[in-house]
């Protein structure tokens, strides 16, 4: 379990490099090398680390800690092929990774951060409508179920585009550079991780590392279906470039304008899954 | 536990009986208590942070301390609401459920209660009226549901032989939204101004957990 760990993580800040390196040459620059995100890691791992004096000190090493053990418990949740509503509900206790990081601080940017994560929490709705969607047509939230169901009836994403358009959203919302990342904005510096550096920062390239890995592979065995592992980190890095084309291209969007997106595509999703539901 | 919905949350792993009242533990259930646990234990072994605010105009800046008698409060307040999102995250019973979340609503209102700060108060105001009105439906979703089935125990109407109606679940799901969820918690996002970051966390740990655990019983009714 620990080589899967260890691979996951790699393979995370990987992925991040890649994402660097994509939006740099499709705007035109160089970029960074593809392993620059490992350097970083193990750069931030050596670096002097201390808390800031105006800090709440259990909370802020806290959080780290907490963003390290759900993303590892979420990675296992989907080896083993658990329950889908277990993983996503991690997946929501991470918003409150996001404004503990900005809150326990006591920096007005972390401050700021931390707001727009409370109102950034739209993004986790049409999670939800994705939930339902899958509950609707495979009658079960294991993973196990589902991946059984798609051996059967083929992949859900071609059953239930609008449910993988949905999930497809959610990951963008997440990935670094997104439309919709208001929270580490450059206007508010590095807003919710301004003020965590050293030591800390390496442990949360870590676990974000771990995230991305979590929601692409989720993605791929939720909506494609069970593959060979090398076919899963090839859509996984096809999935990868077309979100890194989107945060290439568009720009990042206000915070009223990130909610009202949002909103927008779960009220859709919603009157597709009562559409579905009742018509179906 | 035969009749919990195995392919939800996972098998049931333990029960806890009170009673008629039957709280379990599934795999889901029990990483939604260890979670609110772990933000308990926090708010109370924690000491606030030092809110840092920088003077308009200059460059100078200054922090901000909680007096001792309103970060006794506020941890207080921080303390009931984990107390409370525990008791809703493993609660075997629907209408035990609403309490604990009504109750939810009214800590988080508390937590912010003690800071005389007039953006936060007035943002605690509107959140609480919103918070109060959604109680209806929170409460008129319990009552159709015993009405229409006979019982509120979630061992009952997980099974298969019980249908709850469509807009029982509905009023269930819209209660636990007013309390704090997307697209209604405005509010909420200025009451996180509020220092004390250990006490003001708990707000949006127990929204989002009380989230989670509705979406788990709405789904498996």
């Amino acid at each position: 379990m620990i080589d899967i760990l260890l691979f996951g993580i790699f393979a995370g800040l990987l992925l991040h490099g890649i994402h660097r390196k994509v939006i740099a040459r499709v705007q035109g620059r160089p970029g960074p090398p593809v392993w620059q995100e490992i350097l970083h890691t193990l750069k931030f791992s050596f670096k002097e680390t201390w808390i800031p004096v105006t800090a709440s000190q259990a909370l802020f090493v806290a959080v780290v800690l907490v963003a390290l053990g759900i993303w590892t418990a979420a990675l296992f949740v989907l080896l083993l092929e658990g329950s889908l509503l277990l993983l996503f509900g991690m997946y929501m206790l991470h918003k409150i990774v996001e404004h503990g990081l900005g809150l326990s601080s006591g920096s007005p940017y972390g401050k700021f951060g931390a707001i727009r994560s409370v109102i950034s929490a739209a993004s986790e709705i049409p999670l939800f409508a994705t939930i339902g969607a899958v509950y609707l047509v495979t009658g079960s939230l294991m993973i196990s179920d589902i991946l059984a169901w798609q051996q059967v009836h083929g992949p859900l994403a071609i059953a239930m585009p609008p449910a993988a358009l949905a999930m497809y959203l959610v990951i963008l919302s997440k990935v670094h550079y997104s439309p919709f990342a208001i929270i580490e904005a450059k206007e508010i510096v590095s807003g919710n991780r301004t003020e965590h550096f050293g030591v800390w920062r390496a442990g949360l390239d870590v676990a974000f590392a771990l995230k991305t890995f979590v929601l692409l592979f989720a993605f791929v065995l939720i909506f494609v279906g069970a593959l060979p592992f090398a076919a899963v980190l090839a859509v996984m890095l096809v999935l990868l470039l077309s979100l890194s084309f989107v945060c290439a291209l568009c720009p990042m969007l206000s915070p009223y304008d990130t909610v009202t997106v949002q909103s927008l595509a779960t009220g859709l999703i919603a009157v597709y899954i009562v559409a579905f539901g009742v018509i179906g | 536990m035969n009749s919990l919905p195995a392919d939800i949350g996972g098998p049931g792993l333990y029960a806890v009986e009170f009673g008629d009242i039957v709280n379990y533990f599934t795999p889901y259930t029990a990483v939604l208590f260890v979670f609110a646990l772990v933000f308990t234990a926090l708010a109370i072994a924690s000491r606030p942070e030092r809110q840092v605010d920088i003077i308009f105009g200059g460059d100078g800046y200054y922090t901000k301390d909680i007096e001792p008698a309103k970060l006794g409060f506020q941890r207080f307040m921080a303390i009931a609401c984990g107390l409370a999102t525990l008791g809703a995250v493993v609660s075997g019973d629907v209408f035990n459920f609403t309490l604990f979340t009504s109750m939810v609503g009214i800590t988080n209102i508390g937590i912010v209660a003690a800071y005389t700060n007039r953006h936060v108060l007035n943002a605690a105001f509107q959140y609480g009226i919103v918070a109060m009105i959604a109680t209806v439906p929170l409460f008129g979703g319990a009552a159709i549901i015993l009405a229409t089935t006979g019982t509120l125990s979630m061992w009952e109407l997980f099974g298969p032989a019980i249908a709850v109606p469509l807009i029982a679940k509905a009023f269930l799901i819209l209660g636990v939204m007013g309390e704090g969820m997307a697209p209604f918690y405005v509010a909420k996002a200025e009451i996180t101004r509020a220092p004390g970051a250990p006490y003001v966390l708990m707000i949006h740990v127990s929204s989002l957990l009380l989230f989670l655990r509705v979406t788990e019983i709405v789904l498996s009714m």
